[in-house]
Order: C-alpha cells, then structure tokens, then sequence
C-alpha cells in the first residue's frame, strides 16, 4: 500500500478543501511536511480549520466526508485518495475532541479492545495490551465501568487509551485535554512525552492550551481562516509573536505575553532584542537577571503617567471584604445519588451573597456541579438545608425557586428545541406566568445587551456554537432571576469565546446578578471571580479571594490545580527577595504591580 | 444490558443463548397456560432468580410496580371491550355486568405480560453486552450486525444519560415535565424529546466517523473477540431442565384440562 522512501511520514501538497454543501473552502492551499518522531502542536481559533486537517490525515477527508479535495496528502508514503480509511486508521489515530460521542462499548475496557478485535489480533494479546493500557491511565479501577458513568474527564482518558491501543506510527488528537483539569492535562502531557521518547511517534495535537503543550512539542503550526499562518519552534513563535498571538484571539503563554509587554512598555529605554522566557523557571532567572534595566525605565514611566496608581488600585483591590446578605445558605449537606450511592458532597456548608461573582473550581469528580445543582433545587440534600432566599429547597416547588436562580448548562445543544430564537427566549419567562408587560421590557432588554436582535427568526440549530451558546444564557435571563449559575459555560470553545461569554457575565454582575460559575480554567477564574470555592473529594476545602487560593500553590498542585503562571512566577520571585505588595493574577495586573514594586527602590 | 448488573451468580454465568432458550421455553408456556395461578407462580419464580442473581429486588422496584397498571388495563379491557360466552355475573357496574371469566382472562393477559417483562429484564440486567454480541456471532449473525446490536445498546445508558441532562436543563426553564396532568406532562415533553432527537442524530454521525478511525472496516470477516461465550455442564443442565419443566407444565395443564 504505498512506498514511503521520503524522509516526511505526512506530505501534504497545495491542499484546498470544501465541505460539501459550502461555498467556502475550510483548507486553503495547505502544504505541509512532517517527519517521523515529530511533536507538532496546532493551535487558532475555532473554524481555522484544524479538526478538518485531522481528518484529512487519516483519510477522513474525503472518504468520509466528501467535498472538493484538491492536492495530495500522503501519510506514510500512501496517497489518502487511494487509501481506504480502515487501513490508514491503523496507522494513524484519531482521537475527535468530543469525548462522549467516540465511546462505542459497554464496559471501559471493551473501549480499549474494541479497536484491537477489528484488526483481528488473538485474543490473549488483547487482553495484555488492555491490562498495559488500564494501567498506564490509571483506570484500573475503572476496567468494568460503563464510559457513560464516567466524569467528561476520565471519558476523554478512555477514548485516548482506545487510541493508544492500536499502537499507531501517528497520534492525531483534537483537543486531547479539553475536559480535564489542569494537572490531569500535565500527566497527559507527561504521557505523551514518554511514548514519544520511547517509541519514536509523530504526534499531530490540536490544543488550545499553549502554555502546557509548549514544552512538549518540537513545532508549531497557528492556522487562521484555513491557512498556516505560522509555522517554527514553539519557544521562537511563543516569545517573538506573543502579541500578534494575542490579537489572535488565543491564549498566548502568560510568562512570555508579560516579558513582551514588559519591554514594549520600556521601549527604548531596554533593548526589544533581549531573548523572551517560555517557562515559569526561566522566566524567573530572565527577570532577575534584567531587573536593573528596567529599573530606570519605570522611574520615568511613573513620572509620566499618573494614572498608573488610579489603574493599580483598581485592579488590586480586594472584593470579599464587602458583601451584600447572603441569599443562598447551605448548611451541613451531605448528598449521596440514589442511582450508585456515590456521596458526592460531605457536610457542605457555604453561604452566597447578593452581588457574589463566585468560581468553583475543583478536579473533575470533585463535586461541583453536584453542589451547583443543588441551589437551583434541581438536587435536593440526602441531609442537611439548603436555603434559597429563604425557602427551603425540599420543601419549596422548584418553579418557585427558578425564579431567583437561573441554570445554564454546558452544552446549548442540550437545551434549545424551538425552531425560532424569539419562542427559545419566551419558553421559560411563560412557564414561569411572568406577566405579559413584563416579560416584553425583560426580552427587550436582554436582546440588547447580548446582541441578539438580528438572530430572533433564526433557528437556534442554524446558528454558529457561541451564538447557540449565547441564545442557552438568553433563554434564562429573559426569566429574570437575579443569581445566575453557568456551569462550564466554557468547554468546546475557544479562548476568544470564552471572554465572550465571561464578559456577559461580567456585565450582568455590573448590572447587579449575582454569578456563580464553575470551570477548569484558571485564567478566567483569575480574571473574573471575586471569590473561589475550591472543591475537593465532595468537600469545600477553600473559600476566599482569588489571590488568597492562589497563593496555596502546594495545596491546589496536591488537588490538581494550580494558578494562573504568572501568579506562580511572583510567588517565586517573592520568596528570591522581591517584595511586592500583592501577587497579581493576570499580565496586566503584574505590569503594574512591578512599576509599583520598582519605583525607587 | 446497558443497565448490566455485574456479578458471578450462577444466572450470570449462563451462556446468553442458554437465556434465549428459556425464553422461548416460556414464550411456548404463555401459549400453552392461561391459568392465572400458574402464570402468578411463573412471575414469582422469575423474581427469586433476581435474587438468585444477587440484584436487590429494591432495583427492580419500578418494574413490578410498573406491571400493575398494565395488568389492571387488561382487566378493564377484558370486562369492557371482549365479549364473554356464557357469562359467570359476579357484579355490575352501574348497570353493566361483570363477568368473573372477563376478569380471569384479564389477569392472565397481564401476567403473561408481566412475565415477558420480567424475564427479559433478568436477561439485560445479568447479561453484559460483550457475552450478548459473542452469543449472536456464534448464532451465525455477521460480525458487523453483531457489533453494531453491540454499540446500540451501549448507546442506550448515554442516551439514558443525555434525555435526563436535557430534562434537567428544561426544569430549570420551568417546564413542567414531571407535572402530574398527563397533557401538561406531554406538552413539556416536547422541549425534551427535540433536542434528544437531535443529539441522537448527531451521535449516529459521530459513530460512523468513529468506528471508520478505529479500524471496524479494516476486515470484520476476521474480526476476533476478546469475549467468546462457551457451552458449560451448567448450561447443558439449565436447558434440560428448562424442556423438562416445559413439557411437564404444558402436559399437566393439557392432561388435567387446566385451561383457566
């Protein structure tokens, strides 16, 4: 099938592509080379066309899906054209980057065999491989388990095993990491690193989070609108195209964005030559090591700008110390689900108070959403009160609760039914009887503040994910409830959607809701929360300001988490002697800290 | 078999197609015995090999609950809509007549009913889908229907899953999809049963597209199974006792003229 005497295992040459049904091309004259043992990362937003370049990897592209496909693609020599699928799949592995919808079997160690079965292999072996596999990912314990009773997380874990199983020459991943946490990402990660190594295997990830997989990889490649954009090592792009990066829309590491942003403020005072850090490790020595050059340069920034100090205390001000009453009160709950009598929460008690913008973070498992669930009464405790304006959730219809707090669910796709936006964002405001005139000046109002006026007779199926998503958050507030909760509102988009969607947030906050959000991305947990409730095996372990969580940095890495790198690299130049008045938790934030911090000294 | 109940009992150490033939055994019975008492033995029976399995009868608590109902419809149904011959009047209804024959013939409708459901039940709950899927390829099925029967029923506890996410998702909308007026119920359930359909569609795409990238078109005539069900002493015993029972059932009830 195919003679590869090329030194590239992929040769992808002057490739256009269009779905078919679409005028407009998702690949735009891509050429691309890859050798064997290569660790190339891709990243751009969504649309830039990355998964499409996955699936023309293993021939997904055309046979699959059809469409014009114009140029050639050889995976190992073999021309994808002529190659059917089922063989190419053995030779590349795909993994999609919806975890649920490629789980196919029963049992989690039926996922790893299954592909192994279809290439006919003797069943003594497969049971070898799968007990290799189980124990590799740490699903051992798991090996019965059906993929549906798993968290999105471990289901991302079970589908990358079944991948793995087939020992494949290439690894394709779409989003391997996308519903983990963040050190569930640096053990993937970690993982990666070791079958590379040890193997020799060419791995193509499309990922979003740079920072963790910048290390890993030996390329990368940034798309936009079906094109490379750029193409080199991730330390030269990461360091000398972070703002371009930036504008981009993408998550761009915050030690080298804050190294950039550093020296262009201290333009020409320190030279722009100066080589960027990528990690927080050599961020740190970069830093100590130039800090006298930039010393002169923030004397005569702060002389002549005044409103740094207006900026600082802005953005360092510390919000928990004022509080409205609370109006959500749990109060020793203990939760077991009837179904697997798992105890998801343990004597939780916490209060939320009017104008709270709250995170809730935790490892996937760790009782978040169980406890989120329970404010809106859609989880009643197994023991112990939970008190939503007063009512007691058990005791009160949850109709009556759904009026002070809204739920919005993860996936949009599991709430929109109607065929007209206008009838999605009228169905709950009805079912609550919220009266005629009333209702009419909510709708108005929300229309215009999320944007939505152009899209009412659109149908919500038509519509792009983040105008889906958009039109999910809509449908609550047109019902007016005064906490809103968005759970994961985050997942499956890219970093520029998520602002969108935590700037709404943000918005509403201003406006006087209070927010309670649950996610996994610590950047926006940085960025937006006033207050983080840590979980932890069912228990609230912390509960204080942004800064404070952070600061705990052995305690969150012990639960799998960790803050945002560069409240970590100013914890570390803390503790080498540099003494600032608090630990920023963004770029900007750190900017201004340290021309405060510097100033004279 | 999505609702797969693991254990190591001697039910679930049965060959599935040892599960298929007393079906059968008991499809021929319900032809053969209207007897309600006999028929209420059968369904009793059946719920001891629940316990027999090891699966609290407490798990299955909806189910008999659930053949209530069903067994009353047939009784109602039996008085109102099927004519009786030479009637046994035991009562009225306002002024229709109540004939215990309409009863009887009720009762035995539903607890055939009953037993159907809780045998096929015993076989989902005590049969894993790998051991389901071998059982159809050694009953000459092609390895690719036999897989694909396989991936349905996995897909049926993240359908499962997925309806009750949607449901959640719609109650926190203030649909009233558990209200109590059954009319009310079905309106609301719409705005569940939409977004089901969709992501069901959705689903079905995602499977081709996966199942192509893990190799399931590579050669299914020479596809092997890490699960392959085996005749035992145990189930050569069960089926000899499933035609023993059968016979003796059917001949008594024939010999003794036992119809009702």
């Amino acid at each position: 099938m195919g003679n590869n005497n090329s030194e590239y295992i992929i040769e992808i040459e002057n490739v256009s592509y269009k779905y078919p049904g679409s005028d407009k091309l998702a690949l735009r004259n891509i050429n691309l080379k890859i050798k064997k043992g290569e660790i190339v990362l891709i990243t751009g937003k969504n649309g830039a066309g990355k998964s499409t370049l996955c699936y023309l990897l293993n021939g997904l592209i055309p046979h699959f899906f059809g469409g014009e496909l114009e140029g050639t693609v050889k995976i190992l020599g073999m021309d994808t054209k002529e190659t059917p699928v089922s063989y190419l799949s053995t030779k590349v592995g795909l993994l999609f980057s919806e975890p649920s919808s490629q789980l196919l079997t029963s049992s989690v160690e039926d996922e790893i065999a299954f592909p192994l079965e279809n290439l006919g292999l003797p069943a003594e072996g497969i049971d070898r491989t799968v007990n290799e596999i189980l124990e590799l990912f740490g699903l051992m314990k798991y090996r019965k388990r059906p993929p549906y009773a798993l968290s999105g997380g471990e289901q991302q874990l079970v589908a990358l095993a079944s991948v793995l199983s087939m020992n494949p020459e290439i690894y394709v991943l779409d989003e391997p990491t996308s519903a983990l946490d963040p050190i569930g990402t640096l053990q993937v990660i970690e993982m990666f690193r070791t079958i590379a190594r040890m193997y020799n295997k060419t791995f193509i990830i499309v990922e979003h989070k740079l920072e963790e997989f910048a290390l890993l990889t030996t390329r990368l490649i940034v798309m936009d609108n079906g094109q490379l954009i750029y193409d080199g090592s991730p330390h030269e792009i990461l360091t000398k195209k972070a703002i371009e990066l930036e504008n981009l829309g993408l998550e761009v590491p915050q030690i080298p964005l804050f190294a950039q942003k550093l020296l262009d403020k201290c333009k020409p005072e320190v030279e722009s030559s100066l080589e960027l850090p990528l990690t927080i490790e050599k961020g740190l020595e970069w830093f100590l090591s130039n800090i006298s050059r930039f010393k002169p340069c923030f004397n005569s920034f702060l002389s002549k700008e005044s409103s740094v100090n207006a900026t600082k205390e802005k953005s360092l001000e510390e919000p928990l110390q004022v509080r409205g009453e609370p109006i959500i009160e749990v109060d020793h709950v203990t939760f077991i689900y009837p179904s697997s009598n798992a105890v998801a929460l343990k004597d939780v008690s916490v209060k939320i108070y009017r104008g709270d913008f709250v995170a809730i973070i935790g490892h996937n498992g760790s009782g978040k959403t169980t406890l989120a669930k329970h404010l809106n009464g859609l989880l009643k405790p197994t023991k112990g009160v939970v008190k939503v304006f007063g009512m007691d959730t058990r005791k009160t219809p949850m109709i009556e609760l759904i009026k002070h707090v809204g739920y919005v669910f993860q996936d949009p796709d599991k709430q929109l039914f109607t065929t007209k936006v206008v009838k999605e964002l009228e169905f709950g405001a009805k079912n609550l009887k919220i009266p005629q005139d009333r209702r009419n000046k909510i709708f108005e109002k929300v229309v215009d503040e999320l944007g939505l006026k152009d899209l009412l007779n659109e149908n919500p199926f038509f519509l792009s994910r983040g105008d889906r998503q958009r039109v999910a958050i809509a449908s609550i507030l047109t019902m007016d409830p005064e906490v809103l909760i968005f759970d994961e509102p985050t997942t499956g988009q890219d970093p520029k959607g998520r602002r969108e969607i935590m700037e709404v947030a943000k918005k509403l906050h201003r406006d006087g809701k209070t927010i309670i959000f649950i996610t996994h991305d610590m950047h926006l947990v940085a960025e937006y929360a006033k207050r983080v409730i840590v979980m932890h095996d069912g228990r609230i372990i912390m509960d204080s300001t942004p800064r404070n969580v952070f600061r705990m940095v052995d305690e969150l890495k012990k639960i799998k988490l960790r803050p945002p790198s560069i409240t970590e690299l100013f914890l570390n130049l803390e503790s080498r002697g540099l003494k600032v008045d608090v630990i920023p938790l963004t770029v900007e934030e750190a900017i201004n800290i340290l021309v405060e911090t510097l100033k004279g000294d | 078999m999505s609702e797969y109940y693991p254990g190591a009992s001697i039910i679930h150490r049965l060959d599935p197609r040892t599960k298929f033939f007393i079906f059968i055994c008991l499809m021929l019975i319900v032809v053969f015995i209207m007897n309600p008492l006999i028929l209420l033995g059968i369904d009793i029976a059946i719920l001891l090999l629940y316990v027999v399995a090891g699966i609290p009868l407490s798990r299955v608590k909806g189910m008999i609950i659930g053949v209530i109902p069903v067994i009353i419809m047939f009784v109602i149904l039996n008085i109102f809509v099927i004519p009786v011959k030479n009637p046994t009047i035991i009562g009225y209804i306002g002024s229709y007549p109540i004939a215990w024959e309409s009863i009887r013939a009720g009762l035995s409708g539903g607890l055939r009913f009953a037993i159907f459901v809780f045998f096929s039940r015993l076989l989902t709950m005590t049969t894993s889908i790998g051991e389901l899927v071998s059982a159809l390829i050694k009953l000459k099925l092609p390895a690719e229907a036999a897989v694909a029967i396989g991936i349905g029923f996995s897909s049926v506890g993240i359908l499962i899953e997925q309806i009750n996410t949607i449901k959640e998702a719609q109650m926190s909308r203030g649909a009233p999809v558990e209200s109590r007026n059954p009319i009310t119920k079905a309106k609301a359930l719409i705005s569940v049963t939409v977004p089901s359909i969709y992501l069901t569609i959705l689903r079905g795409l995602s499977i081709a597209k996966v199942l192509e990238s893990r190799a399931f078109t590579y050669n299914p005539s020479k596809r092997t199974f890490r699960k392959i069900v085996k005749f035992t002493k145990l189930d050569y015993i069960v089926i000899a006792l499933s035609i023993g029972a059968t016979l003796i059932l059917v001949i008594i009830t024939k010999f003794y003229h036992i119809t009702y």
